[in-house]
């Protein structure tokens, strides 16, 4: 566990603090980014196991940095997390390997990773 | 008597203020005493060229007998002076008997008694008034002196007859235009067509002092069942002719009248004198018009009248109901844009509203999920007594509850496209009843299943769908107080050319208040405590948003139907598209 690596992509810092807390908990290793900039640059230098990206960012939004990082890695999991329910319809977000409505109850989304992770 | 003191006694009479049958007998009498005639009668023409004794003076004996005859113009001695204009003078050697007529036999025996006649035109240069008659028993020679005081005193006769015909032309006219007028008034108003026709019959009985007014309607293009509109007393017996006499006015598309149109003298028709004229307007026959007087009463201007205000009534009412249609349509027309109007305006509210909703949705998403989030994570990190907990909890309830709004308002605000997938709705609604199979609350509840077993598959998202029947299942279990009835039928139905699948839900909840049904749908209405008054709303743009369509049946009292409509196939070519 100690050495699976996520990334934690929101613009809010509050809920970066969350992710990673509630994350870090869990066992794995966090690092966080507030854009889909910051996001890629992240990606050029270390591997993730997976990336938790929210969509409406200022900057470039995660439907865009999950395109950009696709292409880049083309196995790269990456699991969006937005408080819209409605991008599910956008085939853009269909690449992701999998989609979350942000909510205060993180059980949604740590059984998601698990998932990706097969754990 | 001096023949200047008679023609100024003459003349203080004819110009007096004296009604015409007074003034003219009063002028008859002082020429016959003056000139010593027994007999001095006034014949006058009617309007049909027929020449009527109508003035007379006192002492005339044969008044009586000439009154009960007309003659024509041309006939006889008296038709001849109206036709030529010209004096004729005899004794009683030349006079013709009967005075050349056919008719007035009983003068036979009291033409002897005279022995000199005058016949004098009343006429002026251009139209014949009458005929003045004189008689008198003394065989005397008419002097050219007195020729010429006749022809004086005629000349004054035909002056008054003149004027007074001039007068009552002229109050004719008046009341006519009057009448058009008062017609004009009503035409130009914005009344219904009943009402504008009940007045219109009421205008034209009372100017023309008619027994009735009836107006017939009976065209599409009005958009009315046939009808009458009657002012008066329209008996049976007539009621018969008068159909008969409008299929012809119809027929012929002019004014007809019994007289002409009937041609047999029975009861009816020597009773009556009945006009019918269509109302034609763009040559469109629109109904007819058809007026009655009483023929008793002897009112030949009525007949004169009738015929020629007919056509004008029928023409008044013709454009009279064509600007009533048009405004009939107008406000139609002004009652859908409207609406239409006012439709636009809520959708544009409940669009730009669910933007700003959506938005204002999304800032509180962040913040909420932090607060749930991090009070989630207090619980767990701080060792909490049972009261401490109880706070944490309801915290963390409040948040998921205010999540789960947020999330009905975000799904309300987006436009979801419908996928190719296919589902039955029997299926579905079987799904949605397990939901609540293990529900207690539903203990007290019966469900009957009313199935169309060979129910065709419709394209729609299965999740979608199934949160409108839970919807409105909960909402009739709700208004039910979890006791009662749920009817729930399935079925297929053909809309606009369209094959639908449909289901409906009868609750026993007692209906919908009326006043409340037209807001049902609309987003944020809500009678329960706690409800968010999304759950309809989102229920209706999803079934639009898959072409279909819900329909309330409200029975207040009662209970309430939900009809969810489903097209069969979809009309935008989906497989295409995938």
């Amino acid at each position: 566990m100690n050495d699976i690596k996520i990334l934690v992509v929101d613009d809010e810092e509050n809920i970066r603090f969350l992710f990673k807390e509630e994350l870090e908990e869990e066992g794995y290793q966090v690092e966080v980014a507030s854009n889909g900039f910051e996001a890629i640059d992240k990606v050029k230098g270390t591997r993730f196991d997976v990336i938790v990206m929210d969509i409406k960012m200022p900057g470039m939004d995660g439907i865009q940095a999950l395109n950009e990082i696709k292409n880049m890695i083309k196995e790269q999991p990456v699991i969006l997390c937005s408080a819209y329910g409605e991008f599910k319809q956008d085939f853009s977000s269909w690449i992701s390997d999998a989609y979350v409505v942000k909510s205060a109850d993180t059980s949604e989304l740590k059984q998601t990773i698990k998932n990706i992770l097969n754990i | 008597m001096n023949p200047v003191e008679l023609l100024g006694n003459i003349i203080e009479v004819s110009h007096s203020n004296l009604e015409i049958t007074s003034r003219i007998n009063a002028v008859l009498g002082i020429m016959s005493q003056g000139m010593d005639f027994d007999e001095a009668i006034v014949f006058t023409s009617d309007q049909d060229k027929r020449l009527t004794s109508r003035f007379k003076n006192q002492k005339s004996t044969l008044y009586k007998i000439l009154d009960s005859y007309r003659c024509h113009i041309g006939e006889g001695v008296i038709g001849g002076v109206a036709q030529k204009r010209i004096p004729q003078y005899y004794d009683n050697k030349n006079i013709p008997p009967r005075f050349g007529c056919l008719f007035y036999p009983e003068l036979d025996s009291l033409v002897g008694k005279y022995k000199s006649f005058a016949f004098l035109p009343l006429s002026d240069d251009s139209y014949i008034y009458g005929v003045l008659v004189l008689c008198t028993p003394d065989r005397r020679f008419i002097t050219d002196a007195e020729k010429i005081l006749l022809s004086i005193i005629s000349r004054e006769i035909g002056g008054v007859l003149r004027i007074n015909d001039l007068f009552l032309s002229s109050k004719k006219r008046i009341s006519e235009l009057a009448t058009l007028s008062e017609l004009g008034k009503i035409l130009s108003s914005n009344a219904e067509p009943q009402a504008l026709l009940k007045d219109i019959g009421l205008i034209i009985a009372k100017s023309l002092n008619a027994l009735f007014v009836t107006i017939k309607l009976d065209h599409a293009f009005l958009r009315v069942e046939p009808q009458r509109y009657t002012y008066g007393i329209l008996d049976q017996p007539i009621e018969n002719y008068l159909n008969e006499l409008e299929q012809e006015a119809l027929r012929q598309k002019k004014t007809v009248s019994l007289r002409n149109h009937g041609q047999t003298e029975d009861d009816i028709s020597s009773k009556y004198s009945l006009y019918a004229t269509p109302i034609m307007s763009k040559n469109r026959i629109l109904g007819t018009i058809a007026i009655c007087g009483g023929r008793s009463q002897k009112d030949y201007a009525f007949e004169e009248n009738s015929r020629y205000l007919i056509n004008t009534f029928a023409n008044y009412i013709a454009s009279g109901l064509e600007n009533t249609l048009l405004n009939t349509k107008l406000k139609d027309v002004i009652k859908d844009l409207n609406n239409a109007q006012k439709r636009i305006i809520d959708q544009e509210k409940f669009k730009s509203l669910g933007e700003m909703t959506a938005n204002i949705a999304h800032e509180i998403k962040n913040p909420l999920v932090v607060i749930g989030g991090f009070t989630k994570r207090l619980a767990k990190k701080m060792r909490m007594d049972q009261t401490e907990s109880r706070y944490v909890d309801i915290i963390t309830n409040e948040v998921s509850r205010l999540e789960s709004i947020l999330n009905d308002l975000l799904n309300y605000v987006k436009d979801t496209p419908v996928p190719a997938e296919t589902c039955n709705m029997n299926d579905c609604i079987d799904e949605v009843l397990h939901l609540f199979s293990s529900d207690t609350t539903w203990d007290r509840m019966q469900v009957l299943k009313r199935y169309d077993k060979n129910l065709p598959s419709a394209p729609c998202d299965m999740q979608q769908i199934k949160q409108v029947f839970i919807n409105i299942i909960i909402n009739a279990h709700e208004a039910m107080n979890g006791e009662g009835t749920i009817t729930i039928s399935t079925g297929k139905t053909i809309m606009d050319n369209k094959q639908f699948v449909f289901v409906s839900i009868t609750d026993t909840g007692g209906g919908i208040n009326a006043s409340l049904i037209d807001n049902i749908f609309n987003p944020f209405f809500t009678t329960k405590e706690r409800g968010t008054g999304l759950g309809l709303a989102i229920s209706n743009k999803i079934i639009h948003n898959h072409d279909g369509k819900i329909e309330i049946e409200n029975m207040v009292g009662k209970g309430a139907t939900f009809f969810v409509y489903l097209p069969v196939k979809n009309h935008t070519n989906r497989e295409e598209l995938l």
